[in-house]
């Protein structure tokens, strides 16, 4: 299955508003009415609307946010890499370009790589100089008591046409997975960049980190065996952010 | 009596120079650093030569491998005298693959140390455009010029030296910290010359790629033992600096 959505988000008069916005299943968005967001933002759901990734799906987003806009894109529910019935990975990947002076969070539900998944998962985001940025994704190595399948996850952020991130992260076999010194046999793999009005100091406790990026910006990054325990250490990365409580909620 | 002169000899070669940057006794610093090892003795992780090896096949393959695709690249770009932009380059996305400032902080230092033996032993143009970007560069930029501007190596001489002194940081520190039988540490590194050929090929084979679109291969474990030991190296008395 190849599929190509695609959202367009811009500043109005006093607050933002959806001027384009093509689902294509099974990637499906829903702009969120039901009441003004506080700080202006409008709210996208992305919604998986088949079971997918499946081998050889090719699913692509690509949004774009305007000058002064900003856009809140949450995900519903986990999505679940499965093996295809034909041979060869998925794909999927996001592309998000923020004029200067726009604000994207985009925080997608878990990613769970199941047995004999195959996927390759991509998040590039281009910003403008003055543009804003928090971006989490959190993957989960198999469900319970299940070895993972393979899945490639490269994350990029550019700032005004200079690399601030490019993490690249494979899943690759058990007994690198269980190395202390590559993923140290953690179940699931957090990571939270954030592009804000000012940078954090470098601050870290057990099992996560928030560290400061060499171009600005900032990452945390948790190792967990849950995804309760994940989301509680991502927490506390935040609370150690000076711009933590200006981010939207996860859950809302 | 005068020395002849052989022209370089096909297939497999050794320079000094590759020797001399692989050795430990390179006055470049590099014996401060344990490679995240120290915080992992610390936390009870690695006990003995069995879990030193574990814990090198990460090195290897997370860190070693990022650092052998840089090397490549810098090899790549002194041996066709690249202009000051490109270093530059190197330098910012190399930065760009390292979000742990500690473990930018362990490289560089590492970088600053080789140059300054490097200016020594091996002065080349690639070499002053390199400083002229930082006089810190990262530590695999700085092996892989100053093996590209050897006539006798190249982009895969160059990784295969930062492949390897990803393994035998950790595995020396080993021998100090926890007073491992140095003949079974030097065994953990050996076990992965396979692995290191094969990583040090696929290096050379992206050394002339943009540096945008070379690879990335993070290990999340390591950055979080880096955060820690420099935050411990802050409250209490370690032996290495990173």
């Amino acid at each position: 299955m190849r599929s190509r959505a695609r959202l367009v988000v811009e500043a109005d008069e006093r607050r933002s508003v959806v001027r384009e916005l093509r689902s294509h299943a099974p990637l499906t968005l829903f702009p969120r009415r039901r009441r003004e967001e506080p700080s202006g933002a409008v709210v996208v759901h992305l919604v998986g609307s088949a079971t997918s990734p499946l081998g050889g799906d090719d699913l692509e987003l690509d949004v774009h946010v305007g000058p002064g806009a900003r856009l809140l894109l949450r995900g519903t529910a986990a999505t679940l890499a499965l093996p295809g019935h034909r041979p060869g990975g998925s794909r999927g990947s996001v592309r998000i370009e923020v004029a200067d002076g726009g604000t994207v969070e985009y925080l997608p539900e878990p990613t769970v790589v199941t047995s004999r998944a195959e996927h390759e998962a991509e998040l590039a985001v281009r910003m403008g100089e003055h543009a804003r940025l928090c971006c989490r994704e959190v993957l989960v190595l198999g469900r319970s008591g299940e070895r993972p399948g393979r899945l490639r996850s490269r994350l990029e952020l550019e700032r005004a046409g200079t690399a601030l991130l490019r993490n690249g992260f494979d899943t690759a076999d058990s007994r690198l997975r269980d190395s202390h010194a590559y993923l140290g046999g953690a179940r699931v793999l957090a990571t939270e960049a954030v592009v804000w009005d000012r940078d954090p100091a470098e601050c870290s406790g057990d099992g996560w980190a928030l560290m400061p990026l060499a171009g600005g910006g900032a990452l945390s990054t948790v190792l967990a065996g849950d995804v309760v325990t994940a989301g509680s250490a991502l927490a506390r990365a935040r609370e150690a952010h000076p711009c933590g409580t200006e981010l939207s909620p996860v859950a809302g | 009596m005068t020395e002849r002169q052989h022209p370089p000899p096909s297939g497999p070669a050794s320079s000094l120079a590759v020797l001399a940057l692989a050795d430990a006794r390179l006055p470049g610093g590099g014996h401060a650093h344990s490679g995240g090892l120290e915080e992992a003795v610390h936390r009870g992780t690695v006990t003995g030569p069995h879990e030193l090896r574990e814990f090198l096949r990460g090195r290897l393959h997370g860190a070693g491998r990022q650092a052998a695709v840089f090397a490549a690249a810098a090899a790549h770009a002194a041996a066709r005298k690249a202009p000051r932009r490109c270093w530059s380059e190197l330098d910012t996305e190399y930065d760009a693959r390292v979000p742990s400032p500690a473990q930018r902080a362990a490289s560089r230092s590492q970088g600053r140390g080789t140059a300054r033996a490097g200016r020594t032993a091996w002065p080349s143009p690639a070499l002053r455009e390199l400083m002229s970007v930082t006089d810190s560069p990262h530590h695999p930029l700085v092996v892989g010029v100053l093996v590209g501007a050897s006539s006798l190596a190249g982009p895969k001489d160059a990784a295969a030296v930062v492949a390897y002194l990803s393994l035998s940081g950790p595995a020396s520190a080993a021998v100090r910290l926890l007073g491992l039988d140095p003949f079974a540490a030097n065994a953990a590194v050996a076990a992965f010359e396979a692995d290191t050929e094969r990583l040090a090929r696929a290096a050379a084979r992206t050394a002339g790629l943009p540096a945008a679109e070379l690879p990335s291969t993070g290990a999340p474990a390591l950055d979080l033992l880096a955060q820690a030991h420099r935050k411990h190296h802050e409250e209490e008395v370690r032996l290495f600096a990173s």
